[in-house]
């Protein structure tokens, strides 16, 4: 299988406190890894390391065998931007744009369409999402939920290579959990690439090929789906006792 | 740090200074990159156009409450004062050459500051704060671009345009408080208004109310990008983009209207 995305020996610090000592790890094409760990282990700061918006100290991400640290100027930073593209853990929509504007600013951003394009394809995603008609609604009117899938939405719009979910299920409820799994299952029927970071261990057991897990700064364990569940290794009990403790009180 | 005394109590302060310098270092950088940003593609006019109507537009009330303030009351001081020493006739002379130069661009850009620069640091800083600004970069946008050019130019053109109109409204209140207090007709008001201000009178005014513009727009805009700390970080960069910028536009006024006196000599 053909790697996409490699990430190799990554160290990342804020001042004193150390966030990544050594993370390695691979991603197939069309592949779908689920990255789990404590709260506060680095999950997030490692998707935005991939993409750029953090400076890793030392180590390299290569995405298709090209450095990511060294896409600095502003064209090609851009270009891998709309390549891997980040799914907000809050949602992230600009709270001045509508819905429509919102789904349709990449669009408006890189491509070429006619605004009429745009509004049919704008339509589409959110028959996919499940939320037709809302394109006039602003944020702010909107559920927790809705306004994940709306920014899951926007992050899909343009086909990434990639897909970086953020914890895309956290603070559903299950009816909304249901819908989002089964909107990344259907994109990566389509062969979809993505990583998924969350604490919901039921969810990425149904999405996810593979699991990785974020340990003292390192990543764990890495292995299929049925490693993990049928793993007897101590740490990882204790791992998904805590993360099934932690979702009981988040909900 | 054995020592008691003068390291502890010099070190903060060393600290701070050294803060303020690298502030100011970072803030010309950014502005580097705001020029660099326009002047290569893409450049979002529509976002201009916007924020002029916000920034501009939306200025005007107050720009004419303190064009008219200051016209009347610089006048009934100024006409009581002079009156003593029989010199009324100079007060239009005084009035229209102390708003065109100093008193309108001053007085303006630092209303305006506690307006357009709280708002841009309050608006950028909370967008910074629930990553949307991260969302700008990761939907393969630049924040300079998208945010900070339009707001810019905005300020850069607005500000000159409110400044006259507030020096015009000055100049409009002096005429009325010259006829009605000390009956100096308005034709004469005029004609000595008009003899008195020179057109470089005027452009120096303009011309450092545009460098005000800059001023505001670069301290709110950087540190909108810089807010952490979810909405206390944004209460507290509003308040220091108040207080920078109208420090910021009073220091520079000196050093422009030394510059200013150099090349025209009075
Ligand atoms: N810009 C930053 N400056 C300083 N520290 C930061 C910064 N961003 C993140 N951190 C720290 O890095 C650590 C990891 O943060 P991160 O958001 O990646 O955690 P996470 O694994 O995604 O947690 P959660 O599951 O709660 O989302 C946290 O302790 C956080 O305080
Ligand atoms: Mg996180």
């Amino acid at each position: 299988m053909e790697t996409i995305l490699n990430l190799n020996n990554i160290h990342k610090s804020f001042g004193e406190k150390r966030i990544h000592q050594g993370v390695n790890f691979e991603l197939h094409k069309g592949e779908s890894l689920g990255l789990l760990g404590g709260s506060g282990t680095g999950k997030s700061v490692l998707l935005r390391s991939i993409i750029g918006l953090e400076k890793i100290d030392s180590g390299k991400i290569l995405f298709h065998d090209k450095e990511v640290q060294g896409f600095t100027d502003e064209l090609n930073l851009s270009k891998l931007r709309l390549k891997i593209s980040y799914s907000f853990q809050s949602g992230a929509l600009f709270d001045s744009l509508n819905v429509f504007d919102n789904i349709a600013y990449p669009l408006f951003e890189h491509t070429k369409l006619s605004y009429v394009e745009i509004q049919v394809k704008v339509a589409q995603v959110l028959k996919l999402i499940d939320l037709e008609g809302i394109e006039n609604l602003m944020p702010s009117d909107l559920s927790g939920g809705m306004q994940k899938r709306v920014g899951m939405a926007r992050a899909m719009i343009l086909d990434p290579e990639i897909i970086l979910y953020d914890e895309p299920t956290a603070g559903l409820d299950p009816a909304n959990i249901e819908n989002v799994v089964s909107l990344m299952l259907k994109l990566k029927e389509r062969g979809q690439s993505s990583i998924l970071v969350t604490h919901d261990i039921p969810a990425a057991i149904r999405f996810c090929d593979r699991i990785l897990i974020l340990i003292d700064r390192k990543i764990y364990f890495n292995g299929t789906v049925e490693e993990f569940t049928e793993s007897d290794d101590p740490n990882i009990l204790k791992f998904a006792q805590g993360q099934a403790k932690e979702a009981h009180h988040a909900s | 740090m054995s020592q008691p005394g003068t390291n502890e109590i010099e070190l903060p302060e060393a600290k701070a200074l050294i803060d303020r310098f690298y502030d100011v270092g970072m803030m010309v950088y950014f502005f580097a990159t705001i020029i660099k940003c326009t002047f290569s593609r893409p450049f979002y006019f529509m976002r201009l156009v916007d924020q002029i109507r916000a920034l501009g537009l939306g200025s005007i009330s107050i720009t004419i409450v303190i064009g008219l303030t200051m016209g009347l009351v610089m006048t009934l001081n100024f006409g009581y004062g002079l009156a003593k020493f029989g010199g009324v006739l100079y007060v239009p002379a005084v009035v229209s050459l102390s708003l065109a130069r100093e008193m309108a661009p001053i007085f303006t850009s630092l209303l305006v500051a506690g307006r357009i620069g709280s708002g841009m640091a309050a608006e950028i800083g909370s967008m910074n704060v629930t990553q949307q600004v991260d969302a700008i970069r990761a939907l393969g946008t630049n924040p300079v671009r998208v945010l900070v050019v339009p707001r810019f130019w905005s300020a850069v053109i607005s500000l000159p345009l409110l400044t006259s109109l507030s020096c015009f409204l000055g100049i409009l209140g002096g005429m009325v408080v010259c006829q009605n207090e000390f009956g100096m007709p308005p034709g004469f008001y005029i004609n000595k208004v008009l003899d008195t201000v020179m057109i470089h009178d005027f452009l120096s005014g303009m011309v450092k109310s545009g460098i005000f513009g800059a001023i505001i727009a670069i301290v709110g805009c950087w540190r909108g990008l810089a807010t952490v700390g979810g909405t206390r970080g944004v209460g507290e960069s509003t308040t220091w983009v108040v207080v920078t910028s109208s420090i910021a536009i009073l220091i520079t006024d000196f050093f422009i209207s030394k510059i200013f006196l150099l090349i025209w000599g009075h």
